[in-house]
């Protein structure tokens, strides 16, 4: 155990070096964040909707503080499978599924909480109808941040699965960009998943990448009250149990089969 | 029974042939990595490896590290089989592959080692004398707080040395660790080796095409090609049956000294300096000074055997490999 939590804490300080990094992330993301804001703004002014504006406005602040969560794939490790450095890590006394989910989860918690606490405060700042708005409850907030534990958990399994098909393909891009795709759509960050039609939205916040971003900011704004709160939160553990257990297997399966090429 | 134990090891790899024209599917071909390899080797041992490229020895060290499962044969390590025990196995191993690096590459190469102590959950006491101990001996002393991006590729050698010995491993594997050092980077590699192998009773199992690593090194030579192998005995035995040619320099006081030869000898002469080949079987070479010193004052000479990389092409050549 205390081998991976090691791990963890040496992917954390390397991502901790890269603080150019967060600045280029945080102002790229406001900007993201302020033009998705003023398009709502405007279409809100025409039509209003029975979602209250201050609610898609924080729900777009809250997915663009924690993009880096969805959107960054760990560079060094889809090279090490794909330069075949890999072997090394296959010579340690350690779990090899584990190993890399502790790495993606450093990276995916330090990198997102780095960016995500000076933007949360900048959109805090915001005036009303721009910025984020306070939690609905404090019961609600407290529901919101197991979920969003619950969602890291969840993406970082999907990360893996899509590092098991890097381990087959060699190349990490084909998957990553059609995966990514999904999630980009699937996890609210294009449109916020409130905004879909209703039948929609009955089969969208079962699937997992519901689970990740969306299912934490409804409870953050109050969409879901928290009296359906362990509800989802079961929802989001079971998709946690399954996209693991799925990972495992399938690194298993492909350990077996593993060839390190070349001298 | 010895410390590794390898019989009758094959390996099989699958290669997908580029698509013939109107063929609906990829031709499949299976090479055959291993075939029928068996040695022993005990502990304390310093085995070098050689052949040419692609004659098997990575793959060997693969299949003994515990990476690769072969496709037929039986190995243990320490009474143990590789890849069906991993993890014990791979405890009691360190590897360093020589073009792939193990260590961290952003962050200084003391937060690396600090995670192998925990990976291989060395005591903190053994942990600070063992790191004392190879900081000395791979002189890393000054380069502990840098990262490993910034170090030289022999300083990086060192430290990846370093970190696959932490943890006090029965058995190293060395894949070609000598690629690319300079002369200086080379001896001292040569040196820690030798030493670490004498202090700590590590069994060493080394591969490269660096000869001079095999002659510094390793008292017994293994010999793979095509997947089989062909040798397996002390270098000296290996190369007595291609070293067939010597080469004699001398230089005379006097311009017009003229030795008397056997017939047959090729005799080059460039000013006073005179050099000739021939067979030590055909030849005794105390027979050759002589002559060579009867007919001038002999200013210098020099004997020198066959060039050590041409008598490993003229056997990979008989070898046919």
């Amino acid at each position: 155990m205390r081998a991976y939590l090691s791990a963890f804490r040496m992917r954390r300080k390397m991502e901790l070096q890269y603080r150019g990094a967060v600045l280029g992330g945080v102002i790229c993301q406001v900007f993201f964040g302020l033009i998705l804001v003023a398009i709502y703004r405007a279409m809100y002014t025409g039509k209003p909707q029975e979602i209250p504006l201050s609610h898609i406005t924080s729900y777009v602040w809250l997915q663009q503080a924690f993009f880096r969560m969805l959107l960054a794939s760990d560079p060094e490790l889809t090279d090490k499978i794909r330069t075949g450095s890999i072997a090394y890590d296959l010579c340690r006394p350690l779990d090899l599924y584990g190993f890399y989910y502790v790495r993606i989860m450093a990276q995916k918690m330090t990198g997102s909480l780095l960016r995500a606490v000076p933007m949360l405060v900048f959109a805090f700042l915001l005036p009303e109808g721009w910025g984020l708005m306070l939690p609905a409850s404090a019961a609600g907030f407290a529901w919101s941040v197991a979920g969003l534990f619950l969602g890291l958990l969840c993406v970082c399994a999907l990360e893996n699965i899509t590092m098991g098909f890097t381990m087959r393909t060699l190349d990490a891009r084909g998957m990553q960009a059609l995966l990514n795709l999904l999630m980009m759509i699937l996890a609210g960050n294009i449109l916020p998943l409130t905004l879909f039609p209703d039948s929609w939205q009955r089969v969208i916040t079962l699937l997992p990448y519901a689970q990740l971003l969306d299912a934490p900011i409804r409870l953050y704004t109050g969409d879901t009250p928290p009296s359906s709160a362990p509800g989802i939160l079961l929802i989001q553990g079971i998709w946690v149990l399954l996209l693991t257990g799925v990972g495992i297997l399938f690194w298993r399966a492909n350990q077996k089969r593993l060839e390190i090429q070349g001298g | 029974m010895s410390y590794i134990c390898v019989r009758d090891l094959e390996k099989r790899f699958v290669i997908r042939e580029k698509r013939k024209k109107g063929a609906l599917l990829r031709e499949k071909k299976t090479v055959r990595a291993l075939q029928e390899v068996s040695f022993d080797v005990d502990q304390g041992e310093l085995l070098g490896y050689i052949g040419p490229n692609g004659a098997g020895k990575s793959t060997t060290v693969k299949i003994l590290s515990g990476i690769l499962t072969p496709d037929g044969g039986e190995v243990t390590v320490g009474g143990r089989v590789p890849w069906q025990e991993r993890k014990e196995h791979v405890r009691q191993i360190g590897v360093v592959f020589g073009q792939r690096t193990q260590l961290w590459w952003d962050v200084p190469i003391r937060d690396s080692y600090d995670l192998l102590k925990d990976i291989y959950r060395i005591s903190p006491e053994d942990y600070r004398t063992r790191l004392a101990e190879l900081t000395e001996a791979l002189q890393l002393g000054d380069l502990m707080r840098t990262p490993l991006r910034q170090l030289s590729l022999g300083q990086r050698m060192r430290a990846e040395l370093c970190g696959s010995l932490l943890h006090r491993p029965e058995l190293l594997f060395l894949d070609e660790p000598t690629i690319g050092l300079d002369a200086v980077s080379k001896l001292g590699l040569r040196e820690f080796l030798q030493w670490e192998n004498k202090q700590q009773g590590t069994t060493i199992l080394l591969t490269t095409h660096d000869m001079e690593d095999i002659v510094a090194l390793c008292p017994r030579v293994m010999v793979l090609g095509h997947g089989q192998k062909l040798f397996d005995g002390s270098l000296a035995a290996l190369l007595g049956r291609y070293d067939t040619i010597r080469t004699v320099t001398v230089s005379y006081e006097e311009a017009e000294a003229a030795p008397e030869l056997p017939s047959g000898i090729p005799v080059s002469r460039e000013g006073k300096n005179l050099t000739i080949t021939y067979s030590p079987d055909e030849y005794a070479t105390a027979e050759m000074i002589a002559r060579l010193q009867a007919a001038g004052t002999v200013r210098e000479l020099t004997v020198q055997p066959q060039n050590i990389d041409r008598l490993v092409a003229a056997m990979y050549r008989e070898m046919d490999l």
